[in-house]
């Protein structure tokens, strides 16, 4: 359910989105566009405007920098330049930009903060055992 | 022997205001890269290690190993093959290097820099962590109060240095009234 409403909200702002780089899809969103639901993508997501809710990519995630995302984010790298709320999960890596504002816990394999970014929460870094894939 | 500094702090009148006399400058006379020479820096080398607790007003650096608990007025690098496994708080900066290695309990400051290959964990807040602290005085006015209300001739000698206009008042006023 929630999926189907999430991915019909994409596709309905997807002039933009469904960029093909390399064969690789990626889902991008613009600054006016609001997700939310549960949203579970193989390729790649750009997320701008509102987020809510539980993205899961194979790819990589971006979070612009006017966005604003209260969500579980998981994917491969994970770059975040705007606000987000919520745990996130970086397979690979996370990376959080000067003006990123990360609140939530995160579990990543690599790391790298720029200063000027804010962060509050735990933060795991290496294998991921007991991975909160609960669903 | 030492007795030099003293005397030209004591020699305060004279109107040059160039170097005000700190400590600090004697713990640094080495330290290259300061540019204001007011502030202190504390570096720990690759091949030093420490264990237990570390308070540092200044800066710190980090290349060895620390086990235990470090704070900083200033800013903390843990650089190189640094390895720092415990309590940080930094009421500056965190500078983590690329090799460096930071197993924290709680982390606490104001800013951080985490780089690329940099090992990192532990449960970070930024921003106003001072202000924890001043949520106990309350209950220490209060005791101050109460032995004001029992004995109120002997209570002043007692050890209360900076509470006792405070508690004088409004406190036992409280107490009564209830």
């Amino acid at each position: 359910m929630d999926v189907q409403e999430a991915v019909a909200e994409g596709a309905a702002s997807a002039e933009n989105g469904e960029v093909k780089r390399d064969g690789k899809k990626q889902f991008s969103m613009g600054p006016g566009d609001i997700l939310e639901g549960k949203l579970i993508y193989d390729g790649s997501v750009h997320a701008d405007g509102r987020v809510e809710g539980e993205v899961r990519v194979s790819g990589s995630i971006d979070v612009a920098s006017g966005a604003t995302v209260k969500a579980l984010l998981e994917g491969s790298n994970v770059t975040v330049k705007g606000q987000v709320e919520g745990m996130v999960t970086a397979r690979d890596k996370l990376t959080l930009g000067r003006n990123a504002r990360l609140s939530g816990d995160i579990q990543v394999r690599r790391l790298q903060i720029d200063d000027g970014a804010t962060l509050n929460g735990h933060v795991r870094m290496g294998d991921f055992e007991q991975q909160a894939s609960g669903q | 022997m030492s007795s030099r500094r003293p005397a030209s702090r004591a020699a305060t009148p004279v109107p040059v205001p160039a170097e005000v006399p700190t400590e600090t400058a004697t713990v640094t006379p080495s330290e290259n890269g300061a540019p204001s020479a007011v502030k202190n820096s504390v570096v720990l080398g690759p091949n030093d290690r420490l264990v237990g607790q570390l308070y540092i007003e200044g800066d710190l650096r980090v290349s060895g190993t620390v086990d235990g608990a470090i704070e900083a007025t200033g800013d903390i690098e843990v650089a190189g093959g640094g390895k720092v496994s415990g309590e940080i708080t930094a009421y500056n900066r965190l500078i983590v290097g690329s090799g460096a290695s930071l197993i924290g309990g709680d982390v606490r400051i104001a800013r951080l820099t985490v780089q690329d290959g940099a090992t990192f964990s532990g449960r970070v807040s930024m921003g106003k962590h001072e202000a924890a602290v001043p949520a106990q005085p309350p209950p220490v006015t209060q005791a101050v109060a109460e032995t004001a209300a029992a004995e109120p001739v002997a209570a002043q000698p007692v050890a209360d240095d900076m509470s006792t206009p405070r508690a004088s008042t409004g406190w036992t006023k409280r107490k009564k009234g209830r």
